[in-house]
C-alpha cells in the first residue's frame, strides 16, 4: 500500500487512507468513504451523498473540475490524477479548484507522483499525496520546504516576494 | 562487426565496452559478431552498470581503410570529437586510428543528388 | 543592470544546494537516470555526444563586467576555455563534468547567474532587444518588463509541466531585434493614441518541424496587465495545448488548430476569470525592478566627436568596422558597438575565455559595464563614448574580435549541429565556417549587403533557418550529411518563413550554391533592394535556375 502524505497547518504527515478508490467496473462498497471516476460520479454519487457517504471525485487531466462546480461544498475530496509526471494539466486543476472555485476540502495527488514535483503541487493547493517514488513524509516537507522564497503568487498561503520586499 | 558504447555518467565521457570494462578509445573497443549474442549479453551487463554509464547500445561498425570503424557519421564524430575543433576530444591525441577514423567514409557516402554549376 | 538583493541570492543558493542533493544521489545511485535526467534539464544540463553540456541562462541577454568575467572563468576552470553564445542569448559549456556541475552553478550564483529553465517543458529564458535602454527607437526599456516575466515565471508552480517548452520576447522598438513573430509569445510594447504603455500580444509563431509566423491577438493590452493576460494564455495552453505527440505539443499547434479568432476568444474569457489585482504585478514591484536597474551615468557630450572623426578618415579598417558594427544610440557622443563572434573560419558564436576578458574590461572601462548578447550570436557593447570608440576597436581587433560583418553574409547563426547535439543529423557549424570563408572579401561581403543565412543541424531548427533570407537545414541521408537550402525567410518585423528552393546537396555544394544564389541577386536587384527584397519581388525562378541549372 503506498504512503498518504497530508498537509495540515503546515506539518507533513503520514494518514491513514480512509477512502476506497472505485473503478468504474467495481462494486462500490456497502458503506465508507469512496473515490469515484467523474462519469460514476455525475451517475451515482446524489445517492451516495443522499445517503450520508463521505465521497470523493478522481478527475483526470482532461476533465474539467469545473464540472464540479456545484458539487464542491459537498465532496470531501478531489483526487487529481498525473497520468505522467509529465503532465502538468492537474495543477491547473488544483488552482482552479482553490482560487476560483473556493473548494476547501481535501485536493489530493495520484498517479506518478515524485518528489521533485512537490514544491510545485504544495504551491496549487493540494494538501494530500500518494508519492509514487516511495518518498517518507519527511522527504517530502524536505522537498516541498526546500526555497526560502517564491516569486509569485500561488494557491497556497506563501508571501511572494514582491510581499516580502514591501 | 559492431561495438558497445555509452557515455559515461560522471564526466559524459564516450566509452566503449572491452571485456566488461569501459575504454575511451574505439580502437581498443571489443568487437562481436553480427549474430555472435556476446553483443547483446554485454548491453545487458552494461544497462546494469546504473552509476558508471549511461544509456549503453550497440552500434555497427565496417572494415574501413586504415581499420575498423562505426558505419554512422555520427558514431564516428562520437568516436573523434568535433570536426570544428580538431584539439577537442578524443581525436586530440592523433596517430594512425584517429586519421583512419577520419578517412573512414560511411557505408553510404553520397556525392548528392544535383550537380551544381561552377560559376566563375 | 538589475541588481540581485538578498532574496535573489538566497533563491539561488537554494536552487544550487538542490542541485547538489540530486546529483549527490543519482551518482550514489540512490535515483536512477529516468529520474534524474528532468532533474538535470530543468537545470540546463544536457548529456550530449562527448560530454554534458551546461546552458547557462543570460536572462534577456543582458550581463555586467563581473558576470562576464564569471563566465570565463567558469570556461577556464570546467572547460576547454570557451564557451558557445546561442541563439536565445544565452551561453553553452560544451564540456561540463557531471561530477563538477554543482561546483559551476555556485560558481555562477556567485555573480548572480543560474541554468533555471534553461531546458524543460516550461517557461524559458526571456529574450529581449539587445539595445535595450541604448537605442532612440525604443518606447519604454524592454528590460523592466523582461525581468518582471523572469521573476513570474521562475519556479512557475503552474506552469513548470506544460506539453512543450515556452519561449517569450519582448522588444519595445519598431525594428525588431527579438524574432518575436516565431516566439510562442511575442510582446511589442508601443505607445497608444492615449499615451499608455501597451504590448502587441503575438502568439503561436514559431519554427521547428511547422514553423509559424504568430498571429496577434491583443492589439494594445495595457502594459500593467501583462502578468495576468499571459496566465490566461498559459492556462489555456496548459490545459488544451497537445500533450499525445511532443512534435505537436507547441501553443504553435494549438492556436493553428484553434484558429488564432477562438484561442484569442478562449483566452479573453479565461482573462475575464482573473483577478487582476491578485495576478499583475503591483505597481509598487514594477518601480523597484525598474529603480533595480543600475542608472548609467552619460555623459553630455557633443554629438560630433572630433578623435572619431579623425580616426574614421585616417584608418579604412576603423571606417569599415564604423560601417558594419556600430549604430546609433540615443544619448549624443555615444554609439552601441556590437561585437562579431562570426570571424571566418570561427565557429559562431563561440568566444575564449580571454576574448570574453577583454569584452568585459572594455565594458567596464568604456561601456557603462554593460554587455548583451545578441540572438544572432554576437556580443554589444549598448554605451560606448564615439571618442572611445577608436580605442575600443583597436582592442577589439587585438584580441580576434574586430571582424566588421553584421548583418553581413558572413555573420551566419549557426546551432551547434552534429558535432556537438545529440539531436543533430547532420553538421552546421563546418558549413558556416566554409560560406564564412567563401565570402571572406569584406568589400564583396559589403556589395551584397544585409544577407541573413542561418543553419540549423535538424528539423528542431535552433538555427533558425525558417527565417533565414537563406535558410540551410541539415538533414541525414542513409547516414551521410545533405543539406537543403531554402529562401526568403525573416526573423524581423517583416517575418516570414522561408520556402525550400530545391533538392538537397552535400556539403561541398553549399558554397557554390550560394554563391549562385548571390551572383544572381547582385545581376538582378534594383536600387538598395535587400537580398530579401529581391527574392520578395522577383520570385524564386533565377534562383533556382541558377543553382540547378545542371539538373535540368
Amino acid at each position: 500500500m503506498p504512503t498518504l502524505i497530508s498537509l495540515k497547518d503546515g506539518v507533513y504527515a503520514a494518514a491513514e487512507n480512509v477512502f476506497a478508490d472505485v473503478g468504474d467496473e467495481e462494486a462500490i462498497p456497502a458503506a465508507g468513504p469512496v473515490i469515484l471516476s467523474l462519469a460514476r460520479f455525475q451517475a451515482e454519487g446524489d445517492a451516495l451523498l443522499g445517503a450520508g457517504r463521505s465521497v470523493g471525485v478522481r478527475i483526470q487531466p482532461d476533465e474539467a473540475v469545473e464540472d464540479l462546480a456545484y458539487d464542491l461544498p459537498r465532496l470531501a475530496l478531489v483526487a487529481l490524477v498525473f497520468p505522467r509526471y509529465a503532465d502538468g494539466r492537474a495543477y491547473t486543476s488544483a488552482r482552479l479548484l482553490r482560487q476560483r472555485l473556493g473548494f476547501r476540502g481535501e485536493v489530493r495527488a495520484v498517479g506518478d507522483v515524485l518528489r521533485m514535483q512537490a514544491g510545485f503541487m504544495v504551491r496549487c493547493g493540494f494538501d494530500s499525496f500518494v508519492p509514487a517514488d516511495g518518498s517518507t513524509p519527511e522527504q517530502w516537507a524536505h522537498a516541498a520546504g526546500r526555497f526560502r522564497h517564491v516569486y509569485q503568487r500561488g494557491a497556497d498561503a506563501r508571501a511572494p516576494v514582491f510581499e516580502e520586499r514591501s | 562487426m559492431r561495438a558497445v558504447t555509452a557515455n559515461r555518467l560522471i564526466d559524459g565521457e564516450v566509452v566503449f565496452w572491452r571485456q566488461g570494462a569501459w575504454i575511451e578509445r574505439f580502437a581498443d573497443a571489443q568487437l562481436f559478431a553480427p549474430d555472435d549474442a556476446a553483443g547483446e549479453a554485454a548491453v545487458e551487463a552494461a544497462l546494469k552498470q546504473t552509476t558508471v554509464v549511461v544509456e549503453p547500445y550497440l552500434i555497427d561498425v565496417v572494415e574501413a581503410p586504415g581499420g575498423w570503424a562505426p558505419v554512422s557519421y555520427r558514431e564516428r564524430l562520437r568516436a573523434l570529437g568535433p570536426t570544428n575543433e580538431p584539439t577537442h576530444g578524443k581525436q586530440a591525441e592523433g596517430g594512425a586510428s584517429v586519421d583512419a577514423l577520419r578517412a573512414a567514409a560511411g557505408a553510404a557516402r553520397s556525392t548528392g543528388r544535383v550537380d551544381l554549376i561552377r560559376r566563375k | 543592470m538589475y541588481r540581485y538583493d538578498v532574496i535573489d541570492r538566497e533563491f539561488l543558493a537554494d536552487r544550487s544546494a538542490e542541485f547538489r542533493e540530486n546529483v549527490t544521489r543519482r551518482l550514489a545511485g540512490e535515483i536512477t537516470e529516468d529520474q534524474f535526467k528532468p532533474l538535470r534539464l530543468m537545470n540546463g544540463l544536457y548529456l550530449q555526444l562527448h560530454a554534458y553540456m551546461l546552458r547557462v541562462a543570460i536572462p534577456y541577454g543582458s550581463l555586467d563586467s563581473r558576470q562576464m568575467r564569471g563566465l570565463a572563468a567558469i570556461a577556464r576552470d570546467y572547460d576547454k576555455g570557451y564557451g558557445h553564445f546561442t541563439t536565445r542569448q544565452n551561453i553553452q559549456f560544451n564540456w561540463v563534468r557531471l561530477g563538477q556541475a554543482p561546483d559551476i552553478l555556485d560558481a555562477l550564483a556567485a555573480v548572480d547567474m543560474h541554468a533555471i529553465q534553461t531546458s524543460g517543458n516550461c517557461i524559458r529564458n526571456v529574450t529581449a532587444d539587445p539595445y535595450a535602454g541604448a537605442t532612440a527607437e525604443e518606447v519604454d526599456d524592454p528590460r523592466v518588463w523582461s525581468e518582471l516575466i523572469r521573476q513570474w515565471s521562475t519556479l512557475h508552480p503552474e506552469f513548470s509541466y506544460l506539453p512543450r517548452k515556452f519561449k517569450i520576447a519582448v522588444t519595445a522598438a519598431p525594428k525588431d531585434r527579438t524574432a518575436a513573430r516565431v516566439h510562442d509569445i511575442g510582446l511589442v510594447l508601443r505607445r497608444g493614441r492615449d499615451g499608455g504603455l501597451g504590448f502587441e500580444v503575438i502568439v503561436g509563431g514559431g519554427q521547428g518541424r511547422t514553423p509559424y509566423v504568430g498571429p496577434t491577438i491583443a492589439e494594445h493590452l495595457p502594459a500593467g496587465r501583462l502578468l495576468s493576460y499571459l496566465e490566461a494564455i498559459l492556462r489555456v495552453y496548459n490545459r488544451h495545448g497537445r500533450r499525445d505527440n511532443k512534435f505537436k505539443a507547441r501553443i504553435k499547434i494549438l492556436v493553428a488548430a484553434l484558429g488564432a479568432e477562438e484561442f484569442k476568444r478562449q483566452v479573453d474569457e479565461e482573462w475575464s476569470r482573473i483577478d487582476g489585482a491578485l495576478a499583475d504585478a503591483p505597481d509598487t514591484e514594477l518601480a523597484r525592478i525598474r529603480g533595480a536597474f543600475t542608472p548609467l551615468a552619460f555623459e553630455t557630450l557633443p554629438a560630433r566627436s572630433e578623435a572619431f572623426e579623425a580616426a574614421r578618415a585616417a584608418d579604412p579598417a576603423f571606417a569599415r568596422f564604423v560601417r558594419n558594427n556600430v549604430k546609433a544610440h540615443k544619448k549624443p557622443g555615444y554609439a552601441i558597438v556590437e561585437i562579431s563572434l562570426k570571424a571566418p573560419g570561427q565557429t559562431p558564436g563561440d568566444a575564449s575565455a580571454e576574448q570574453m576578458e577583454v569584452v568585459a574590461d572594455l565594458a567596464e572601462r568604456y561601456g557603462l559595464d554593460d554587455i548583451r548578447v545578441t540572438h544572432e550570436q554576437n556580443l554589444v557593447l549598448p554605451h560606448v563614448k564615439l571618442d572611445d570608440l577608436p580605442t575600443v576597436f583597436a582592442a577589439l581587433r587585438t584580441a580576434g574580435l574586430g571582424t566588421p560583418n553584421i548583418g553581413l553574409i558572413s555573420d551566419i547563426i549557426a546551432c551547434p549541429g552534429l558535432d556537438y547535439c545529440a539531436l543533430a543529423n547532420a553538421r552546421a557549424i563546418p558549413i558556416a565556417q566554409s560560406i564564412a570563408r567563401r565570402f571572406e572579401d569584406q568589400d564583396r561581403a559589403e556589395l551584397i549587403g544585409e544577407l541573413k543565412i542561418k543553419i540549423s543541424g535538424c528539423i528542431n531548427a535552433c538555427g533558425h533557418h525558417h527565417v533565414g533570407n537563406i535558410g540551410i537545414l541539415g538533414v541525414d541521408k542513409k547516414g551521410e550529411e545533405f543539406y537543403q537550402l531554402s529562401l526568403g525567410g525573416s526573423g524581423q518585423e517583416d517575418a516570414s518563413i522561408g520556402k525550400i528552393l530545391g533538392p538537397g546537396m552535400n556539403a561541398e555544394q553549399v558554397p557554390d550554391a550560394i554563391d549562385a544564389l548571390v551572383d544572381t541577386y547582385l545581376a538582378i536587384r534594383q536600387g538598395d533592394e535587400r537580398f530579401l527584397d529581391t527574392v520578395r519581388r522577383v520570385g524564386f525562378a533565377p534562383f533556382k535556375e541558377a543553382v540547378y541549372a545542371d539538373a535540368h
